[in-house]
């Protein structure tokens, strides 16, 4: 297996209760500031983290990468396997690795800072984390990301990218970042050609 | 005066001779011999700040949890180098360099394992480490294990190096009679399960800061010593237990206070002085059969 093109697709409204319990595919939820999104339905199915560590989603970046989270995710998504994550990871991917040709350096993404589901303790709100659609970029190269110089100038170049990347600024504020780069697409939904969006939600 | 306090004078000249001359604003001394039963203390209820002492009594919060089913200590948490003051919840940030283990700054943006940041917490004295569990813990849940504990007088308020707490008086605090009593209580399982204690003693024996109560102590003794030490500008302490071959444990805690700016070396001398001193004393006591028990 060499690609996410090889892991399976699976839709989250046919997980087990308990998953979907943790995983909520397609249910609506607020953000912070109260504007409603709906979350992601279609997941890979990623059945071991060895895996996960081989499977390259762009030449230099491993799926894994974006799958690191701490104690604070649900223990049955953290532990079990298989994990599930939103198709749209495919999309973040291509943005890091897009960065790390412009930054002509490594790209780290932060633990808890790739994709991490609505029941992990951080998941208050609605963000793009949940859709696997944002990146905690704690150092590029040698360079750790926790000064306002450092934010500021990779988060410009991240922004050069895509103009649908959003990029929050240093600050010490919610909504602000003093020791990591946030970088999200926003809220997509990427549903896999294959797929049937028929059936209750 | 007693045979036992008759006998504790010499000691007790000692120790006020070693502040003397090491220029201590305070000092105070506490031990619990189970060999012979024999306590000592003085200035034992003085309070001081706790320094990386305050670390013992997170330690113990970690493992109570633990036991509690509330964290496991496989279960791996976020390097962050990014804290919140209790005084305010200002974001404060740690220096590698003014840390005694500057390796785990390698990790920030990773994970480590509760077991790991404890170890490093205690044995190389990480600020990091302690912080990223005090803040996992939450100070009132080490507080409540303390209160259940019955060790009142050591109080852990704030992370390491909190500076807007520190302004406003938001201190750790400990007494020798406090450390004693925690040691006790660990070393008697009150406040832990064997299995956990015995975890507890594993982690502070691994200590590489031993430039005090270990170094007082003389080679052929062949002593085990589980401890923490805390050393910033204005106080030097070191606290633990020594395990002797062939012969029942004592608990052994010296606190010292100085006027800010000195040479550590000298202060981790007097601590090591006493603590060969207070070994002494004990073996005397030992032999003098002081505290024996009555037929």
């Amino acid at each position: 297996m060499n690609t996410a093109r090889d892991l399976p697709v699976v839709d989250g409204l046919k997980l087990s209760a308990e998953v979907r319990g943790l995983l909520r595919p397609g249910e609506a939820t607020a953000d912070r500031a109260g504007r409603v999104h709906r979350l992601p339905r279609f997941f890979y199915e990623v059945r071991s983290w060895s895996l996960a560590k081989e499977l390259l989603l762009t030449p230099h970046l491993h799926l894994s990468e974006l799958l690191v989270v701490d104690c604070r995710e649900a223990p049955r998504l953290l532990e079990e396997f298989p994990h599930y994550v939103p198709c749209a990871v495919t999309l973040l991917a291509r943005f890091v690795e897009d960065l790390r040709v412009r930054a002509g350096a490594s790209v780290y993404v932060a633990a808890n800072g790739g994709y991490r589901s609505p029941a992990h303790a951080l998941s208050a709100h609605a963000d793009p984390h949940q859709w696997a659609c944002a990146a905690d970029v704690y150092r590029i190269g040698d360079t750790f990301l926790n000064t306002q110089a450092a934010i500021e100038k990779y988060g410009a170049l991240a922004r050069e990218i895509a103009s649908e990347a959003n990029v929050l600024p240093y600050g010490h504020l919610p909504g602000e970042c003093d020791d990591h780069l946030h970088i999200d697409l926003g809220y997509v939904r990427l549903v896999p050609a294959a797929c049937d969006e028929s059936g209750e939600i | 005066m007693s045979e036992p306090r008759r006998a504790a004078l010499p000691l007790l000249d000692h120790i006020l001779e070693t502040a003397r001359r090491a220029q201590m604003l305070s000092v105070a001394v506490a031990v619990h011999d189970y060999a012979s039963e024999v306590q000592f203390a003085y200035g034992a209820a003085r309070v001081f700040h706790a320094a990386s002492t305050i670390k013992l009594a997170v330690l113990l919060a970690l493992l109570k949890a633990a036991e509690d089913g509330r964290v496991r200590l496989g279960e791996r948490l976020h390097v962050r180098n990014r804290f919140q003051s209790q005084a305010d919840g200002t974001p404060f940030f740690l220096q590698a360099d003014r840390d005694g283990d500057p390796d785990l700054y390698k990790a920030v943006g990773r994970t480590a394992s509760l077991h790991a940041l404890a170890e490093t917490m205690i044995v190389r004295s990480s600020n990091l480490a302690t912080n990223l569990l005090i803040e996992h813990l939450g100070v009132a849940t080490i507080a409540a294990v303390l209160a259940e504990a019955g060790l009142d007088a050591l109080r852990c308020l704030r992370g390491v190096e909190d500076e807007a707490a520190f302004s406003q008086g938001l201190n750790n605090q400990v007494t020798a009679e406090g450390l004693l009593k925690l040691f006790r209580a660990l070393h008697e399982a009150k406040s832990l399960r064997p299995e956990s204690r015995d975890r507890f003693f594993e982690i502070l024996l691994q200590q590489r800061f031993n430039g005090m109560i270990p170094a007082g102590l003389p080679e052929s003794a062949k002593a085990r010593v589980a401890h923490k030490t805390g050393e910033i500008s204005t106080v030097c302490h070191d606290a633990g237990m020594v395990f002797l071959p062939g012969r029942a444990p004592y608990i052994l805690v010296v606190l010292t206070e100085y006027a800010s700016g000195g040479a550590t070396a000298p202060r981790n001398r007097a601590v090591a002085s006493i603590s060969g001193a207070v070994f002494a004393f004990l073996k005397d006591a030992a032999d003098l059969h002081l505290a024996a028990p009555t037929p």
